[in-house]
């Protein structure tokens, strides 16, 4: 006999398997139509723009699991084996039942390569599970839950799979086909039982079998099985290009993409992992509140609720501890569907700036110092300029004042005692080498970013206007910053800015090439980089400064645990500058710590926020003797030839 | 001519110390006038209190005893010292900036038909008209006012510790009670509950030390705490302040604020700590004897205000004081 | 219950946060003049704040009044902006430098031409002049019970009920409505106010209402001035610093020792 499968052996009521099958496939269906649904309702529309570039990425990361693998190539490694375990299974089935209704065509030898296939792809797929299960109850990764939703789902999977080759096994073993061989897993199974036991046996398991993996079709939408067809979904939606400037009336609602994130998130818990605020054991994690967003979404759009309903009952007020974000990003570095945790809390937070009574007290004032007076820490531009007095830099707002390049130096290092010292090195290594400069001085105006992180867009856009304003007066076109959050906020959210923005880094490594910078021989020290957030992994600039630090001769570069895209968030951004929000530890301490480790006696950084919280941890942390902490700028200055030492923060 | 009467209050059966401030000023007001000073006490009963007072030679001192003043309820109070003016008709009428100073002067000077100038620092007669010279600070501290208001009687607060307190005289004031009436239908306001809360008193400490922006985090207190207790072996009462923005960021509570806003002090010493010294906390403290600054920043606002001053890091120096104190 | 009516008195003056560098004496003319915007007093917001929490929790509505020789609208939309309903602003050049009896005066007949009010908020003093009595004044004039340096303030069934400081702690205390009622900062900061609402304020709002002392009715002689008759910038509170010097943060500690001991 040619090699085939037997169909429904033994199985009388098949009409029955086709009711429950059907039965299965509406509730699935009708699981996803509530979730289209809610999306609807959540989004306003269903219109889906088109982009191949979208839709590319799509396909690649669900059959490469290449953000899966990412960073952690066992974890990659086991949904690899499932994915495609199951998903060979599933086109297996799906051929077996082409050769049944339509076209007799597995026979033969074409059967035994089915047979094979299928066989490697059970055992990928149990491979798969049993080291997921490891991994989350044996092994206890850190950033997987065990909840009951966690264990049930893939046990339920392990079961459909065992019964399946148990099913394959009994079948042979009663059979016992000269081509059994070839279904080895099956076989091994089938060995267990003797013919009769397995004729007896089968159509309990049969059935069994076919209601445990019509009921998984079932429930996939209302558990977080939903992933397997959500996370493509909000891959492609991440994938659409955003408009860089937010429209303010509809800041505050979360679109189509946001909606399928939500529902997609499958609380892999990597963003927890990798998150500061979580780190430093705040009342906040990613994960969390992107939950909180997905239930909230459920309970307003749903006459049901939670379709979730393992999660139900988890109720939680994470959605309210929103201001301890930092928009440091790294959430979306890690997350494999490319979920931007801290723009969904930026629009939070545009809702509740809106609102007024959930704005915490300093914020409060911090805003209206920023409205009246154009920076958020002083309540009087009088000092703005101060730290320039001795130095007189180019006032550009002066009559008959040029210059190729205007130093926009930003509202942190104009008025903070240890920031100031940025500015002082940055002017005068650019006075040192003869660059043309100039400052804007007391009319400065802030770059909006503080108010953007903490969703003020009228605020932003004021300030956006005035800057915008202010550098077309005076005719300026190229524009370097102190600060990492100024450089991000004029590149990347001012729409067809007519000016050039450039982090002073980027300057410093263009001088450098250019053969500006000479420095001399230091004494040999060790030095470690902090990457800022926003000039990394916002902005991708991670070999400037590393180029301009190794071009200083006897400073020799270690880097920390974690550096370039894993960089520690200093605890400084998304507005926490301004706000007094702890956990058990500060998020600043955890990071001078990891430059304690590296053994440098020198931790160097780029922007103004991370040179103040780092000091100050430094100072907490009882490092004084050990470690220092100084800008880019500062220990460029200190190197340079022809200038005279200064202590940094003078 | 009416005489220099002054709204006296006792503390723990005693006269407080701001009405034997108010004895001093008043004092040279009487002689400026020409007239005499006189000392008002109110209460539920006839107390020592008059005799006290009396042995600072007012020329009289007005007891008014009812049981309706028991305690504070202002309305009952205004009411006496409506009835009391009407009888004594006093030309200047002085209370103690304070809390019931600041409950029963406005009102008090509304039904008299008088003015009154609130917070004041010094106090003189126009030696053309008889008015009240009245000084005091406004604009948050940023500038003195001497103000001139028409009125009978010629009505101020005035701030405490700016005037010293007078010294006990050898005549003796003679003690006039004034009865008044006084019934419940009189108070509109009722009082439900009367609360004691552990209330930080400032103004008693004799040393203050204090902290703020520059300690960078809350357990920054925790350092001048044990500088605190450090002192408070050889200087009595020691306590610890703070400017507001260590309130504001919720390192500790206001009752410890020193300023325009919080509480206004002049102990002997005041150790200001990591505060750069903006004008509303400098109002607050600058009148100290003694002021010693500890702050990186060398060109801070403190240091001007400064006897002593310290520009270092206060988590290097206080816990190095703190040794050598109590090797001392 | 009938729809409460809560009228908050609100004073426009210079940013009181502005730091002394920016604030500059003018003695010939007797004004203190400041180098930064006009802003609600602060005492003023929050008293504006417990009035949207009564509001809030009641219903009723909130009608703001602001007296001065001009009173910037643009300032005062901040209180429509934050929900209050009405706003009413006094001005004339009769209300310049008014001392605080007149002003109460003025604010009076006010109220009396805006009629029926239950309850008056304003804050314990405003940040300029600094004289805190305005608030007891306005409960003299208009007869009504008032409350001063409230912490927290409720309404309920036609009394106001107030948790005011004293120097020992608090004390609660209840009159019948209508009243007055001075609050302190701990009734609460005024919510946030974004500027995307602010800016449909300014533009939105039809015209603000302006009343002089002719609609009011107040005889200009009925109003006094202040009689100032000196001004002048604070003394100056320097002193002579001597700063301790040494190698080591223990030898200062040492130095720092040393006079404070001589202190004793």
């Amino acid at each position: 006999m040619t090699p085939q499968r037997m169909m429904f052996w033994q199985i009388d009521l098949v009409w029955l398997f086709y009711l429950l099958a059907a039965l299965a496939t509406a509730l699935f269906l009708a699981g996803m139509a509530a979730h289209v649904l809610v999306w609807k309702k959540n989004a306003g529309s269903l219109k889906i723009p088109f982009s191949k570039e979208a839709l590319k990425r799509m396909v690649l990361d669900s059959f490469l699991g290449r953000r899966i693998l990412h960073g952690e190539p066992a974890a990659g490694l086991m949904h690899l084996l499932i994915f495609w375990g199951f998903l060979s299974l599933f086109i297996g089935t799906t051929v077996l039942a082409v050769h049944h209704y339509l076209v007799a065509f597995l026979t033969g030898t074409t059967y035994l390569i089915f047979s094979v296939a299928m066989e490697i792809a059970g055992l990928m797929l149990l491979a798969g599970l049993l080291w997921a299960l490891v991994r989350r109850y044996m092994q206890r990764v850190p950033r997987l839950e065990r909840r009951l939703e966690d264990a049930v789902v893939p046990l339920w999977l392990l079961v459909v799979g065992l019964s399946g080759f148990l099913l394959e096994g009994l079948r042979l073993s009663y059979e016992q086909p000269v081509w059994g061989g070839w279904s080895f897993a099956g076989g091994w199974a089938g060995a267990l039982f003797s013919a009769s036991a397995s004729e007896a046996a089968y159509p309990a398991v049969w059935w069994g079998h076919t209601l445990l993996s019509l009921s998984l079709i079932a429930v996939i939408p209302f558990t977080k099985l939903f992933h397997v067809l959500g996370a493509p979904a909000a891959v492609y939606f991440e994938g659409i290009e955003k408009p860089a400037a937010l429209d303010i009336e509809e800041a505050g609602q979360f679109d189509l993409g946001d909606t399928v994130f939500f529902d997609a998130c499958m609380r892999c818990g990597r963003c927890v992992a990798v998150c500061p605020s979580a780190g430093a054991k705040e009342p906040f994690a990613p994960r969390d509140f992107i939950q909180a967003m997905r239930r909230s979404l459920w309970q307003t759009h749903s006459s049901f609720g939670d379709v979730r309903f393992l999660s139900r009952g988890e109720e939680s007020d994470v959605d309210k501890n929103f201001w301890y974000c930092t928009t440091c990003r790294a959430c979306l570095e890690v997350c494999p569907i490319y979920g931007a945790s801290f723009e969904a809390v930026t629009r939070k937070r545009v809702l509740a700036v809106e609102e007024g009574t959930q704005v915490p007290k300093l914020l409060n004032q911090t805003l209206e110092k920023l409205a009246k007076y154009d920076n958020p820490w002083e309540s009087s531009k009088g000092q703005r300029d101060a730290w320039a007095k001795d130095l007189n830099p180019p006032d550009l707002t002066k009559r008959g004042v040029e210059a190729d390049l205007c130093y926009f130096v930003g509202c942190t290092t104009s008025f903070d005692d240890t920031a100031r010292g940025i500015a002082r090195s940055l002017t005068k290594i650019l006075q040192t080498t003869g660059a043309s400069f100039g400052i804007l001085g007391k009319k400065e105006p802030c770059c909006g970013d503080i108010a953007r992180r903490v969703g003020e867009l009228g605020l932003f856009q004021e300030q956006q206007e005035k800057c915008l304003e202010l550098f077309d007066r005076y005719g300026i076109t190229e524009v370097v910053t102190s600060s990492p959050h100024c450089f991000h906020t004029f590149r990347n959210e001012y729409p067809d800015a007519p000016f050039r923005a450039r982090h002073y880094t980027l300057l410093l490594r263009e001088m450098l090439e250019q053969g500006q910078l000479r420095f001399r021989e230091q004494q040999k020290t060790t030095v470690t980089y902090h990457d800022p957030c926003y000039l990394g992994r916002y902005n991708r600039i991670f070999d400037e400064p590393r180029e301009v630090i190794r071009a200083i001769p006897g400073l020799n570069l270690v880097e920390m645990a974690h550096h370039r895209e894993d960089s520690l968030c200093c605890g400084g951004g998304g507005g926490r500058m301004w706000q007094d929000l702890t956990g058990e530890v500060k998020m600043s301490e955890i990071r001078i710590r990891e430059a304690e480790a590296t053994g440098a006696k020198i931790l160097v950084t780029a922007c103004p926020l991370c040179r103040i919280m780092l000091e100050d941890a430094r100072k907490a942390a009882g490092l004084n003797e050990t470690l220092q902490v100084m800008d880019l700028n500062e220990l460029v200055l200190q190197a340079l030839e022809g200038v005279d030492a200064e202590a940094p923060g003078a | 001519m009416g005489d220099v009467l002054i709204l006296g209050d006792m503390k723990e059966g005693s006269l407080d110390t701001r009405t034997l401030e108010l004895v001093g000023v008043g004092r040279r007001l009487a002689k400026e006038r020409g007239g005499d000073l006189c000392v008002l006490l109110l209460g539920d009963e006839p107390g020592g209190g008059a005799a006290e007072a009396a042995s600072y030679g007012p020329a009289k001192v007005y007891s008014v005893a009812h049981p309706l003043l028991k305690g504070f309820q202002p309305e009952f109070w205004l009411k006496a010292l409506e009835q009391v003016c009407a009888q004594v008709k006093p030309g200047v009428f002085l209370m103690s900036h304070s809390y019931k100073g600041m409950e029963l002067g406005p009102r008090l000077a509304c039904r008299l038909g008088a003015r009154l100038t609130t917070d004041c620092i010094d106090l003189a007669v126009d030696p053309q008209d008889g008015l009240l010279l009245r000084t005091k600070p406004v604009s948050g501290g940023n500038a003195i006012s001497v103000f001139k208001c028409p009125g009978d009687p010629q009505m101020a607060t005035v701030r405490g510790k700016v005037f010293e307190p007078a010294a006990a005289a050898e005549a003796k004031g003679e003690i006039v009670e004034i009865a008044v009436e006084l019934d419940a239908s009189m108070a509109r306001v009722a009082s439900l509950e009367v609360v004691k809360e552990e209330v930080v008193a400032l103004d008693k400490a004799d040393v203050v030390v204090a902290g703020g922006a520059g300690l960078g985090e809350e357990d920054g207190f925790e350092v001048l705490e044990d500088l605190r207790k450090a002192l408070s072996k050889s200087f009595g009462n020691v306590m610890i302040g703070c400017s507001r923005v260590a309130v504001d960021k919720g390192w500790i509570s206001s009752d410890h604020q020193v300023g325009l806003t919080g509480t206004m002090i002049s102990p002997d010493i005041y150790v200001a700590v990591g505060i750069s010294g903006a004008i509303q906390h400098l109002v607050g403290m600058v009148h100290s004897k003694k002021i010693i600054a500890i702050n990186t920043d060398a060109g801070c606002n403190m240091f001007k205000v400064a006897d002593y001053g310290v520009v270092e890091d206060f988590d290097k120096i206080i816990p190095a004081l703190v040794e050598k104190l109590e090797g001392l | 219950m009938k729809e409460m009516r809560i009228i908050v008195c609100a004073k426009q003056i210079p940013d009181p946060e502005a730091p002394l560098s920016d604030v500059r004496v003018d003695a010939e003319n007797k004004e203190v003049i400041v180098d930064a915007p006009q802003v609600i007093s602060p005492f003023d917001e929050n008293a504006l704040e417990a009035a949207l929490r009564i509001t809030e929790d009641l219903g009723g509505t909130i009608t703001v009044l602001s007296l001065g020789k001009k009173v910037s609208d643009t300032v005062l939309r901040k209180a429509l902006a934050a929900g209050a309903d009405e706003l009413i602003l006094l001005q004339d050049d009769a209300f310049d430098k008014l001392d605080s009896y007149s002003v109460a005066q003025a604010l009076a007949d006010a109220i009396r031409k805006i009629g029926d009010y239950d309850l008056i908020l304003t804050g314990r003093q405003a940040g300029d002049w600094d004289s805190g009595q305005v608030g007891l004044l306005l409960g003299e004039i208009l007869g009504i019970p008032s409350i001063s340096l409230a912490r927290e303030i409720s309404v309920e069934e036609g009394s106001v009920v107030v948790k005011k400081s004293t120097p020992e702690g608090y004390e609660r205390v209840k009159a019948a409505l209508p009243a007055l009622v001075t609050v302190s900062n701990e009734v609460g900061e005024l919510r946030y106010i974004s500027r995307t609402r602010m800016l449909k304020m300014l533009k939105g709002a039809g015209s603000i209402p302006s009343w002089s002392t002719q609609e009011l009715g107040t005889p200009s002689d009925a109003l006094n001035k202040m009689c100032i008759v000196e001004l002048s910038s604070p003394p100056d509170m320097r002193r002579n610093c001597q700063f301790l010097e040494g190698a080591t943060p223990d030898e200062v500690a040492g130095k720092l020792a040393a006079v404070l001991k001589s202190l004793q």
